[in-house]
C-alpha cells in the first residue's frame, strides 16, 4: 500500500471519528436547549427575550444532527470508494507486471485489454473519489455554518441572560455550553476539511 | 515459473510451479492448467502474490479470453486468494468451487466471475469434448474439499493430498519414493484431520485408473509411485495434534 493510499484511508476514517464527536456535542446542545426552555419558563417575564432563543438552539441542534447523520452515510460511501480504488490500483499494477513478465509469450498481446480496462477503472475511481470529496467538503461547510450560527446565538443568549435576575447564572451556563459546543463542532469539522482538502477535485 | 507439460493428447495438462521470484516466506505451490482447443481451466490458480507470474506463464499457452474456468479445491489463500485479480482480468469465466465455501470465497471478490457451487457429492467440469470428474475429498484437509480426475489423461489433481514442502530447485516428479516419504509424513499427519475421511478417499481413488497423482505442493507421483503413495497414506495415522 502506498503512502498516499494510507493517507487516503486515514483521512476518510478520521471523518467518521471526528463526526461522531460532533454528534455527541450536537446532542448536548439539544439537551441544553431543553434545559434553557425549562429555566426560561420558570423565569417568566424576566427571561422573555430568552424564550425564542431556546427554540433557535433546539432547531440548530436538530439540523446539525441531521446533517452529520447524512455526512456519515456519505463518508461510508467514500470509504467503500477508497477500498475500491485501492483494489483497482493493485489490480492495475499486477496486470502491468504480468504483461511485462509475459513479454515474448505467444499470447502476450492478449493482456493489453485487461491492462487498459484496469487503468480506466482505476482512473474512474480516482475521479469519482475527487468528486465525492468536493461534495463532502460542501456538506462540511454547512455544518461549519451551523457552528458559526450557534456562536452568534450564544452571544445573544449571554445578553438576554444578563436581564434575567436570579436566573442569570443558570441561563449564562446555558449560553456557555452552547458556545463551547459550537467551538468543538467548528474545530472537529475544520480538521475533517483539512484532512480531505488535498483530495479535492481541482 | 517453471512449466512442465504432463499430458499431451486431445488436450493438454501443464504444471506450473517452482517460481523463483516468489517471496521466501510464502509456501510454494503447484498450479495446473487443462488446455483444450478454445478453452483453458486453471486448477488451484494460487495466491495473490503469484498472480502476475502465473498469468504471464499461462499466456505462453492461451490468450486471456480463452481462460474460461477456474477450479478451487478448497478455500485456502495459497489456493485461491488471487481470485479478486482473476475476477478483474477475466470477463467471461466460471469458478468451480465447493458450495459450502461460496460465502467465504466471495470475500476475495467475485463480481464478474460466475461462481459454480460444487455440491458435496462432486460433479463434472466439461471443457469442450473433455469431461473432468470432480472427486469429493472432504476433510483432506478442508471440510469442503474436491480433487479433479481426468479419465482420458489418467491424472488426478489431488490438492493437499500427496503434498510436500520443498525448495524451488526440487524435481517435479518423485524419483525415489522411499526418500520422499519423510518429506510428506508430518504434512499429512498434521494437516489431515480424519483417518475415516482418509480411508473413504483412498477407497474411492483406488477405483480410478491413475497415471499421475498431482498435488498442490511438492512433487507429482507417476506410475507405480501412485500405488506406493496410496499404500503409504493408508497406513499413516493422521490428526496427530489432538
Amino acid at each position: 500500500m502506498t503512502n498516499q493510499t494510507k493517507s487516503q484511508f486515514i483521512a476518510v476514517a478520521s471523518i467518521t471519528s471526528e463526526l461522531s464527536a460532533v454528534m455527541v456535542v450536537a446532542k448536548e446542545i439539544s439537551l441544553a436547549a431543553a434545559n434553557a426552555k425549562a429555566i426560561a419558563f420558570r423565569a417568566g417575564d424576566k427571561a422573555k427575550g430568552f424564550q425564542p432563543i431556546t427554540d433557535f438552539i433546539n432547531e440548530l441542534a436538530k439540523e446539525t444532527i441531521e446533517l452529520v447523520t447524512n455526512i456519515n452515510i456519505y463518508a461510508l460511501v467514500l470509504y467503500r470508494l477508497t477500498v475500491d480504488e485501492f483494489q483497482k490500483t493493485a489490480a492495475y499494477n499486477k496486470f502491468e507486471l504480468a504483461a511485462k513478465m509475459a513479454e515474448g509469450a505467444v499470447y502476450a498481446k492478449s493482456m493489453q485489454e485487461p491492462v487498459d480496462h484496469a487503468r480506466l477503472s482505476m482512473q474512474d475511481c480516482q475521479r469519482q473519489f475527487k468528486r465525492d470529496v468536493s461534495q463532502l467538503l460542501g456538506q462540511l461547510e454547512a455544518v461549519m455554518h451551523h457552528a458559526r450560527a450557534a456562536r452568534v446565538i450564544a452571544a445573544n443568549s449571554r445578553i438576554e441572560a444578563s436581564q434575567a435576575g436570579e436566573y442569570l447564572q443558570s441561563l449564562q451556563a446555558v449560553a456557555e455550553s452552547v458556545d463551547k459546543a459550537a467551538h468543538t463542532i467548528h474545530d472537529n469539522v475544520q480538521r475533517c476539511r483539512i484532512a480531505l482538502s488535498i483530495y479535492r477535485n481541482s | 515459473m517453471k512449466m512442465t507439460k504432463i499430458y499431451e493428447g486431445s488436450h493438454q495438462w501443464i504444471m506450473f510451479g517452482r517460481d523463483e521470484g516468489k517471496p521466501g516466506n510464502i509456501v510454494d505451490t503447484n498450479q495446473y492448467v487443462v488446455r483444450t482447443a478454445n478453452r483453458c481451466l486453471l486448477l488451484d490458480p494460487g495466491g495473490a502474490e503469484l498472480f502476475a507470474p502465473m498469468m504471464a506463464a499461462v499466456l505462453h499457452h492461451a490468450p486471456v479470453d480463452q481462460i474460461t474456468d477456474l477450479f478451487a479445491s478448497h478455500q485456502d489463500p495459497d489456493v485461491i486468494s488471487s481470485l479478486g485479480l482473476w475476477d478483474q482480468a477475466l470477463t467471461n469465466a466460471k469458478l468451480h468451487a465447493p458450495a459450502i465455501w461460496e460465502g467465504f470465497l466471495r470475500h476475495y471478490s467475485c463480481e464478474s466471475i460466475e461462481y459454480v457451487p460444487i455440491p458435496d457429492n462432486g460433479g463434472t467440469i466439461k471443457l469442450e469434448s473433455v469431461e473432468l470428474q470432480i472427486i469429493p475429498a472432504h476433510y483432506l484437509h478442508s471440510s469442503g474439499n474436491f480433487h479433479v480426475y481426468d479419465p482420458q489423461a489418467k491424472i488426478l489433481m489431488s490438492g493437499d493430498v500427496g503434498a510436500a514442502i520443498e525448495g524451488p530447485d526440487s524435481p517435479v516428479f518423485v524419483d525415489n519414493f522411499a526418500a520422499h516419504v519423510e518429506k510428506m509424513r508430518y504434512w499429512h499427519q498434521r494437516w489431515m484431520p480424519s483417518n475415516q475421511a482418509k480411508r473413504v478417499w483412498i477407497e474411492r481413488v483406488r477405483n480410478l485408473d491413475i497415471d499421475i497423482l498431482a498435488p498442490q505442493h511438492g512433487r507429482m507421483f507417476k506410475g507405480d509411485d501412485v500405488k506406493r503413495f496410496l499404500d503409504w497414506f493408508d497406513a499413516l495415522q493422521v490428526g496427530i495434534a489432538v
